[in-house]
């Protein structure tokens, strides 16, 4: 009987990415046919453009003063925008948003706060998925004592409200960029194991995991060939929806002092120096926040169109 | 069976914390209670009985005053001895006359004895509302003085309510009721401001001035700059011990730039590290004019023609010295790259570590701090800082330390002219530090407001401004005050508000540093300056009805300097101003 | 069964207890620099402080110091703030009242417009509601709420200032409005200490519940005024999210055979909603309506500083910077707390409407 049964482990993988090629083309296919994720993903691509190519397309240095600029310009702090196609006049210098509180030019940092804030939502969520989806599996496969030690341990870290910790774990580790990414990271590992201990918990009982058992597949392989592809679609999911909140944190924490340092460009930072002037000079507060607000969007739209091009009910009721 | 095992090793967990909280508790209960006598904590307390602590306790001050109710004193000799206060006694010659006598001559003692934690408090009350170790929170919240207005509630979060002082001894106060309320945003100060549900608010935003001032409901008042803001330099660390790169860094940064982009309208670049309203403050030589080029040629000739790597520390608190913290250390940072190459990294640290860490002059690098005038002394602002116990800038030079010891000894500010000027001169060519701007500030009150004040030394007293007409006037500054109780308090907002409902000895003129009696007739020195006797004035009541006389003033020191006092409790119990202005009355044990 | 199941879901909470305990003084221990000079002032000397850490026991060993936190957590006596020179106890009580009743105006704001919202955008599944809802829900969930709050603000305070719709920009009540607690108006007697003096004081200082059992519309009509921007500004996001979920789980619910079954049957459409739809599309949004409470409740810092409101979230934050030990650890432990406690509810109320989850 044994002879009869040809599945391979190997065979089973090539079956699988096969299949994963062509989920991934019906995937961007559904992604494409909503239109509020194309409106997110056309942001995300001007994001990305502008982050790649601020060197070149900002108009000034972002840490330098125009009184250091060459040649030196005249303009108090906090001038409002100055566009010459809008009818400011052409013999003051053109600055599309504005000057900031130590005569430096806006535009220019809002274009080099997208390097930082994307890499800074890229980063925090991969440094928390790795770790994440770590825990997630071990707990999952495993079950018993490590699954309960390892819930508690995120429980415990779901106890407290995300932002409060993550001000918390900065204030211990010192104020500085790398600490705030290590802080949201840290806060948003929870997540990320849940997902991975649910897909774990749900495909381990399934049959054709059984059967690769039953001929003598080892751990590693199950998990990796076999669980981990399943475990991809809500990972994905929440990790470009994690993206968007890993910004948002990042831009309070900054905003409130504890990430970015100066003079760094970082939009979060931007807006939490000049809350006082929303007022009297709003285009300082207004940008900054525009911007944030923006690519928390994009991903955000990105994230739900993933969710519903991903989920295997939908494709049930279109199709 | 896991969940049985889990469910076991739960119990074990809750039931080892129960026995922590109740066997070990016996023997580790902390050797401060919370009083027992006020508020004490919501279950049953804690024994107070305490185990010997691991640590060795540091041994205790030795008490040396003795106090019987009109008088106040040390033993004559101590003057010499171990005892490092100024005050050797203070006795209530009789009903309206108190005499301090001083071991050493005080010219600042009037500029002192008008200050805010010197007012003279009820010797009853005093007894009555001493806890155990800490004051009542009667105490605490509704201190009994002379002043025009008197405490009626303290919501705390939200606002403090004063009503006029019916039996008050000087003008009655325009306004029968006074509010104070607070708010740490800027923005929020002036848009309550601008709404009309406040009467006058405190330091401004740096470009709300101009909006004030367009404002025809609204109006600016300039707060005098009566402190200073300084780039410190620990010369202990490399290159900074070179008193070429010193200068250099003095003369490579554009001072009048900083003060023209970051400061409001009333401040100035510094010429001198004291202001020139202080007497001798800026006798001598001006500081160095900005001069890129020579300082580059000082930086080549000390071994660094392409610069070097630094740290600028900094905490991110506004003052009144330094309004924009991070901008200024930001286009400082820029200004030291582009004139002379210095990388500076910036450092933000936490203000207690800053100040714990650039008092002790362990700061590897530069770093930006500022003083405020706690009295209009130049004692106050010279010999704090550059005095030869200060280890802040690192090493002093003795040039201007022993010149500052004798200056200090001077009564009359032209007698010690000469020596003030070579002592500016002095500090200008050791370059401890680099002055950089007197910061002004400002309040803005409603249009009808009359006599809109902004002091110079901050204490604001709203009895003597009209709120336009209206029976209340209502005060908005940065934050809450943290106790009404000010003999140990430290802080400007709790020091404004007792400002208001409690009186000293003397007291400072409206919107000014001068001196001028409260409840003093006049105190007199004698010809050493070392005995100042004051005459009271009579008549006077306080709020709850009882007679001023000297006794108050006698109890009033026995509460602030005696250690050994039952009455010598607060809030904190940190009494930083009695102990820094006048030593407290104590030997150190041994 | 259900009871069991609460039992299950009590216990498994208590290591999650030991561990916040943990967290929390960690935390509190763990930050970094001299506690001395940040509450003191620049001007405290040497001796001063060393006087000041002797009082306060931060020269003993660590482990020493947390038998000590845990005893006095057990038995009630939550320490004092150094800067404020009072007993935690007393802070928290008078501070809970001001994030609570915010953070359930704000949650009642989100509910009341996120829920029918979501529910009719999916009902209207791709109209232009739909999409104008959606736009303005991902939009909100986007947006930094500090900035909200301050536009709320000038809008409502500077704008609309001499009008009937004017607000107050910040604080929980006027000077001067008379705020007699529901027990002192009736002549209760309140013990000092002990677990019914907290609850009466801590209820007395809810401005609007004890403003409506007294009938004091005065501080009523006050107290709300305070109360709608910042609410508004804390409870936008939530809305959002409230929203998104309703509305997602609603499509999820429609798109099933049942609801089909019941429209085929000639069921009212609105009746179908309502009875069938409805209730089962709740799920998710019990879950998402007990979260978002729990991170109001703590997550309120910015809201708090901005309108001026003396709250916990404010004050733990202010704490934090200013190494405050006493505040930092309680208050940490208050917001954990009730976090847990209010997804334990969450759960159990989850349990509760979904059979197939108590009976797993």
């Amino acid at each position: 009987m044994t002879a009869e049964i040809n599945l391979t482990p190997k065979l089973d993988a090539e079956e699988l990415s096969s299949k994963s090629i062509s989920m991934w083309q019906t995937t961007m296919h559904r992604l494409l046919r909503r239109r509020s994720a194309v409106a997110g993903l056309i942001i995300l691509g001007v994001l990305i453009f502008v982050a790649i190519t601020a060197p070149w397309v900002a108009p000034y240095d972002p840490t330098v003063s125009m009184l250091d600029n060459i040649p030196p310009q005249k303009i108090k702090a906090r001038t409002a925008p100055c566009i010459h196609l809008l009818g400011c006049p052409k013999d003051q210098p053109q600055h599309f948003a504005g000057i900031d509180g130590n005569i430096r030019d806006q535009f220019s940092r809002l274009l080099f706060g997208a390097r930082l804030s994307l890499m800074i939502g890229f980063s925090t969520v991969i440094f928390a998925i790795i770790i994440g989806t770590v825990l997630g599996a071990l707990a999952g496969y495993f079950g018993g004592w490590i699954d309960n030690l390892i819930m508690r341990v995120m429980d415990v870290l779901l106890a407290f409200p995300s932002l409060l910790l993550a001000i918390a774990i900065v204030t211990v580790l010192g104020p500085g960029l790398i600490n705030a990414l290590l802080a949201i990271g840290i806060v948003s590992i929870p997540a990320y194991a849940r997902v991975m201990r649910a897909s774990v918990l749900s495909v381990r009982e399934m049959d054709f995991v059984s059967a690769t058992r039953s001929l003598g597949g080892n751990t590693y392989e199950i998990l990796f060939k076999c669980i981990l592809p399943n475990a991809l679609t809500p990972l994905i999911v929440q990790g470009t929806l994690g993206i968007a909140s890993a910004i948002l944190d990042a831009a309070a924490l900054s905003f409130l002092g504890l990430g970015a340092q100066p003079p760094t460009p970082e939009w979060g930072s931007m807006l939490g120096a000049e809350r006082n002037q929303v007022f009297t000079a709003p285009h300082l507060v207004f940008y900054p926040g525009l911007a944030i607000m923006l690519t928390v969007l994009s991903f955000n739209l990105i994230g739900d169109g993933l969710r519903d091009a991903l989920d295997p009910r939908l494709v049930h009721v279109s199709s | 069976m896991k969940r049985k095992f889990t469910v076991l090793l739960s119990l074990v967990v809750l039931a080892s914390m129960l026995l922590a909280a109740c066997g070990g508790g016996a023997t580790q209960a902390p050797a401060t209670e919370a009083p027992a006598a006020t508020e004490a904590p919501a279950a049953t307390e804690a024994p107070v009985a305490t185990e010997a602590p691991i640590e060795p306790t540091p041994i205790p001050d030795i008490p040396i005053a003795t106090f019987d109710g009109t008088s106040l004193s040390v033993p004559a000799e101590e003057c010499n001895g171990d005892y490092i206060g100024a005050v050797q006694s203070v006795v209530a010659t009789d009903a309206n006359t108190v005499t301090f006598t001083l071991c050493r001559p005080d010219p600042a003692f009037l500029s002192k004895i008008a200050f805010s934690p010197f007012a003279i408090y009820p010797s009853e009350w005093l007894e009555a509302t001493a806890g155990e170790t800490t004051r009542t929170s009667e105490g605490l919240e509704k201190p009994i003085g002379t002043g025009p207005y008197m405490i009626s509630e303290w919501k705390r979060g939200e606002s403090i309510t004063m009503v006029a002082n019916p039996d008050y001894a000087g003008e009655q106060p325009a306004a029968q009721t006074l509010v104070m309320r607070w708010s740490t945003e800027s923005a929020a100060r002036l848009l309550e401001l601008q709404s009309g549900t406040v009467d006058g608010i405190d330091n401004l935003g740096p470009e709300d001035f101009a909006v004030v001032e367009a404002d025809p409901n609204l109006q600016v008042a300039n707060r005098p700059a009566l402190n200073i803001f300084y780039i410190g330099i620990t010369n202990t660390f490399a290159p900074f011990d070179n008193v070429q790169v010193r200068q250099a860094l003095a003369m490579g940064i554009d001072r009048q730039r900083i003060v023209d982009t970051f400061y409001p309208l009333g401040s100035e670049v510094a010429s001198h590290f004291t202001p020139c309203a202080i007497p001798n403050g800026c006798t001598g030589d001006a500081w160095y004019d900005f001069d890129v080029d020579a300082a580059k040629a000082l930086l080549t000739e000390a071994g660094f023609p392409d610069g070097f790597k630094t740290k600028l520390f900094y905490r991110d608190v506004v003052r009144g010295y330094l309004p924009q913290v991070s901008n200024v250390a930001q286009d400082i940072q820029a200004q030291l790259k582009t004139n002379l190459n210095i990388d500076a990294e910036i450092v933000v640290m936490e203000s207690g570590a800053f100040i714990e860490a650039s008092s002790a002059g362990s700061l590897d690098g530069i770093y930006l701090l500022g003083w405020g005038a706690d009295y209009p002394h130049i004692t106050n602002f010279l010999d704090y800082h550059f005095g030869a116990a200060n280890p802040q800038f690192g090493t002093q030079s003795p040039t201007y330390t022993d010149l500052l010891v004798q200056g200090a000894q001077i009564g009359v500010p032209a007698d010690a002219e000469s020596i003030y000027v070579e002592a500016n001169n002095a500090i200008k060519e050791f370059v401890p530090m680099i002055p950089v701007a007197h910061g002004g500030s400002g309040t803005a009150y409603r249009a009808d407001v009359t006599n809109p004040q902004a002091s110079p030394l901050t204490n604001e007293q709203f009895a003597f401004s009209d709120p336009g007409g209206r029976d209340t006037f209502v005060w908005m500054q940065n934050a809450e005050p943290i106790s009404m109780f000010c003999a140990d308090e430290s802080d400007g907002e709790s020091l404004r508000a007792c400002d208001q409902v409690m009186e000293a000895l003397y007291g400072y003129e409206v919107n000014g540093t001068a001196t001028e009696p409260i409840l003093a007739e006049s105190c007199d020195p004698n010809e050493d300056l070392t005995v100042w006797t004051c005459t009271l004035k009579q008549g006077i009541k306080f709020h709850d009805g009882s007679d001023f006389d000297a006794a108050d003033v006698v109890a009033t020191f026995n509460m602030g300097l005696n250690i050994g006092s039952p009455m010598h409790v607060g809030n904190s119990n940190i009494w930083s101003y009695y102990d820094y202005l006048w030593g407290l009355m104590k030997k150190p044990g041994n | 069964m259900m009871f069991q199941y609460i039992l299950r879901r009590l216990i498994t909470s208590i290591p999650v207890l030991f561990g916040i305990l943990l967290v929390t003084f960690a935390l509190g221990r763990l930050i970094p620099g001299d506690p001395c000079r940040a509450i003191l002032g620049e001007k405290a000397t040497e001796e001063v402080c060393s006087r000041f850490i002797q009082e306060k026991g931060l020269d003993k060993p660590i482990l020493t110091q947390f038998g000590i936190y845990i005893s006095d957590m057990a038995r009630g006596n939550l320490g004092e703030s150094f800067r404020l020179g009072m007993p935690v106890t007393r802070l928290l009580i008078e501070r809970l009242p001001t994030t609570f009743e915010l953070s359930l105006a704000a949650l009642i704001i989100s509910m009341i417009f996120g829920v029918p919202l979501g529910i009719i955008s999916a009902v209207k599944h791709n109209s232009w509601l739909d999409v104008i809802t959606m736009i303005w829900a991902n939009v909100g969930v986007s947006m930094p709420v500090f900035w909200l709050g301050l536009m709320l603000a000038y809008v409502f305070s500077l704008l609309l200032k001499d009008t009937p719709f004017w607000l107050p920009p910040s604080g929980r009540i006027s000077p001067g409005i008379p705020d007699q607690t529901f027990y002192e108006l009736w002549g209760w007697v309140v013990p000092e200490t002990g677990l019914w003096s907290a609850l009466l004081n801590f209820t007395g200082r809810l401005n609007i519940f004890n403003a409506l059992i007294t009938g004091n519309w005065v501080l009523l009509k006050d107290s709300i005024k305070h109360l709608i921007l910042p609410a508004l500004a804390l409870g936008t996001i939530p809305m959002a999210i409230i929203a998104r979920m309703s509305r997602s789980a609603m499509l999820d619910v429609l798109g099933q055979d049942y609801i089909r079954t019941a429209r085929a049957k000639g069921l009212r459409w609105s009746s179908v909603i309502i009875k069938h739809a409805f209730r089962n599309s709740l799920l998710p949004v019990v879950t998402v309506i007990g979260l978002s409470f729990g991170g109001l409740l703590g997550g309120a810092v910015l809201t708090e500083t901005i309108f001026g409101l003396s709250g916990i979230g404010r004050t733990l934050y202010e704490a934090i910077t200013a190494r405050d030990y006493g505040i930092v650890q309680v208050f940490t432990l208050a917001i954990a707390v009730v976090f847990v406690t209010i997804n334990l509810i969450v759960d159990i109320s989850y349990a509760y409407l979904d059979p197939r989850i108590r009976l797993n």
